[in-house]
């Protein structure tokens, strides 16, 4: 299973929530699959997808799912240590480890040599941190956003490989709009 | 802690509801103002360019944040600030304490000082000086005008502004 695979499979849970999505193919085949105005799509910013995730769980109560990738987690992982000290119960990572950087052209990580996020989360101070294969996945991110009272580091251990994709059409604002009138913030739409 | 209250007060009365700091020590006292306050939500962070993506997310929830750091934190975070925070025009208010202005007694902090306006004017970033009490006053206002840009705005504290501030 690759990470277009694992989205697609996904689609049923990601559907009700706030979803951030990591930079490049992820947000471009999550686009692809079903776009939803509740998936706000990063074109930037490579690494803060957990932060962008953290930080709307704390100012508002629907569940929020982060969707990130192993390459940008080592590149943020102070995440792990404000996730473990501070993430609130309707707080999802879901890191999608496929030790590789998939959109750079598939170059290894250290998940696929010597690290494991799933012990550095641990070691960081998060509760709940399941590691589990790709069909795992469904089932494990379901009780994540079912239990009210928890948030959750969930890391997805599946095959690299991408789906190419167009980079997304829509403009920024366009994206920022649309999702923050989802949540009920912006009127004018 | 003059000058620190009059800081979180005027932030507060322009709108600001969300706050992050990494910490200094001129930035002691706000801090410490904020953990007791019951009306905001405050946390440290490890990095500033993690806070910038908090900020980001914080106001898709409908908060106004502002980060707390020292300019050196402006270095760690300008990929941040222009392909997250200006790319989808999100107000963040930087409050920053000017390490290696007049006063400063730690000489390596001179570098970044030199450069820090440079380029905070790069990212074309609103930015009010404060190096005297009254200026504090117009934190307010330029706090609201971060939102009617839809911009982050860059506040700078100088180091004799808050040495003495016990």
């Amino acid at each position: 299973m690759n990470r277009f695979d694992l989205l697609n499979k996904i689609q049923n849970i990601l559907k009700d929530n706030l979803v951030i999505c990591n930079i490049g193919l992820p947000s471009q085949e999550l686009y692809k699959i079903n776009d939803q105005p509740n998936f706000f799509y990063m074109l930037g910013s490579m690494g803060l997808s957990s932060s962008i995730g953290l930080g709307l769980s704390l100012s508002q109560n629907k569940n929020v799912i982060s969707i990130d990738g192993d390459g940008s987690v080592l590149m943020n992982m102070n995440t792990l240590a404000t996730i473990g000290n501070r993430a609130p119960s309707n707080y999802t990572l879901l890191i999608i480890d496929n030790g590789s950087y998939g959109s750079t052209g598939d170059q290894r990580t250290f998940t696929d040599e010597n690290t494991s996020l799933k012990d550095v989360a641990i070691g960081a101070g998060c509760k709940n941190v399941v590691e589990c294969s790709g069909d795992e996945t469904v089932n494990e991110l379901s009780k994540a956003i079912e239990d009210q009272n928890n948030s959750y580091v969930i890391i997805s251990k599946i095959n690299s490989g991408n789906v190419q994709i167009d980079p997304i059409p829509l403009n920024p604002i366009t994206i920022r709009d649309r999702f923050r009138k989802f949540i009920g913030i912006v009127k004018y739409l | 802690m003059k000058i620190s209250k009059k800081i979180i007060d005027n932030l507060k009365k322009g709108g600001v509801d969300f706050y992050l700091s990494v910490p200094c020590k001129l930035l002691a006292n706000m801090i410490d103002i904020l953990e007791k306050d019951k009306d905001v939500y405050y946390s440290a962070v490890p990095r500033e360019e993690e806070g910038m993506g908090i900020c980001a997310g914080a106001y898709l929830g409908n908060k106004f944040p502002c980060i707390m750091m020292q300019n050196t934190g402006i270095g760690n975070s300008v990929n941040a600030i222009v392909s997250l925070l200006q790319l989808y025009q999100m107000p963040v208010v930087f409050l920053i304490s000017y390490r290696g202005t007049p006063g400063e007694p730690v000489g390596a902090q001179g570098g970044m000082a030199k450069i820090t306006e440079d380029i905070l004017q790069t990212l074309r970033i609103p930015m009010l000086h404060c190096s005297s009490e009254n200026d504090l006053e117009k934190i307010s206002i330029f706090s609201k005008h971060a939102k009617v840009v839809e911009s982050p705005v860059a506040i700078l504290c100088d180091f004799n502004l808050m040495k003495d501030d016990k």
